[in-house]
């Protein structure tokens, strides 16, 4: 009796469970009208890795100097 | 020649802003790149607006994270190292993209097959057209990301490029063409191709 109450509930729970899964793909599901739509909500959705910065700010800092505007050499100054 | 731009672009509130870490969406500031790690520069701001979209383009484009990772980087400190050659003749946004396009393309040893048309591509395309006429409806999943990258690899680079700046709506159909190397109209036919390609390739993802 007590295996046939504990199956009952444990049948119970999957159905909530499925239930559930339902309305979550349910409540998720979207269309996009256009294959533009659907790659502008994948960008949206898409972090950018924040290393990429950490690596960025390391590179600028090794690297070698930002070059001189054209018009900074054209007017000349010996800071070359 | 904003001709396709519209008003739920997220982006499109930054455009021209001076403050744009205020106006960068609050979603796209928490999974960015730390902002002061860069220094309060003009460059950082630069970045902060524009690296969302390079790194996807990136992403999508090389089909590896970790490629794309150091694609969006290299592309980022390529301009920084130009940033005195950029003489305002076109946007940050398209000259960043000319950048990145050229360095992915240079990353992709493929390329010079230049992935050509075949007839017979087209035909199984234009064949499918009653069953991509229609939206495309897709679950929320942590798959969605991995078709999308299915149904692109399948595209031809040239396909595959086009939707890709084309959905990024601070890009003008013009923009678009001076990027690819054609007119805007031939940006609009072979966009109308493209995208069918591409909800056939999606739909066989499924």
């Amino acid at each position: 009796m007590n295996q046939q109450t504990k199956l009952n509930s444990q049948g119970q729970e999957h159905e909530q469970q499925q239930t559930s899964a339902q309305q979550t793909q349910q409540a998720s599901a979207r269309e996009f009208a256009t294959p533009e739509e659907l790659l502008r909500h994948d960008a949206l959705h898409t972090p950018v890795p924040p290393t990429i910065a950490q690596r960025l700010q390391e590179s600028i800092s090794k690297g070698p100097a930002q070059a001189r505007p054209w018009w900074k050499r054209l007017l000349g100054g010996s800071n070359q | 020649m904003a001709e396709r731009k519209s008003s739920d672009a997220p982006q499109a509130s930054v455009r021209g802003s001076r403050d744009l870490k205020t106006a960068v969406p609050a979603a796209a500031n928490r999974s960015d790149a730390p902002l002061d790690a860069l220094g309060e520069s003009e460059f950082a701001d630069l970045y902060t607006e524009h690296s969302r979209a390079i790194y996807y383009l990136a992403l999508r484009l090389l089909s590896d994270p970790q490629k794309a990772e150091d694609a969006t980087h290299d592309v980022f400190l390529k301009a920084f190292r130009k940033m005195h050659q950029f003489r305002g003749e076109s946007s940050w946004r398209t000259w960043l993209y000319r950048i990145a396009i050229n360095h992915c393309r240079n990353l992709q040893q493929a390329w010079n097959d230049r992935q050509m048309l075949t007839n017979a591509d087209e035909a199984v395309w234009e064949n499918a057209a009653a069953k991509t006429d229609s939206p495309l409806r897709v679950l929320e999943t942590k798959e969605l990301g991995q078709r999308i990258q299915a149904a692109l690899d399948g595209l031809p680079h040239e396909y595959r490029l086009l939707l890709l700046l084309v959905a990024d709506e601070r890009l003008s159909y013009e923009q678009v063409g001076t990027l690819t190397e054609q007119s805007p109209d031939a940006v609009r036919g072979k966009l109308h191709r493209a995208r069918r390609a591409f909800a056939v390739l999606f739909q066989q993802s499924a």
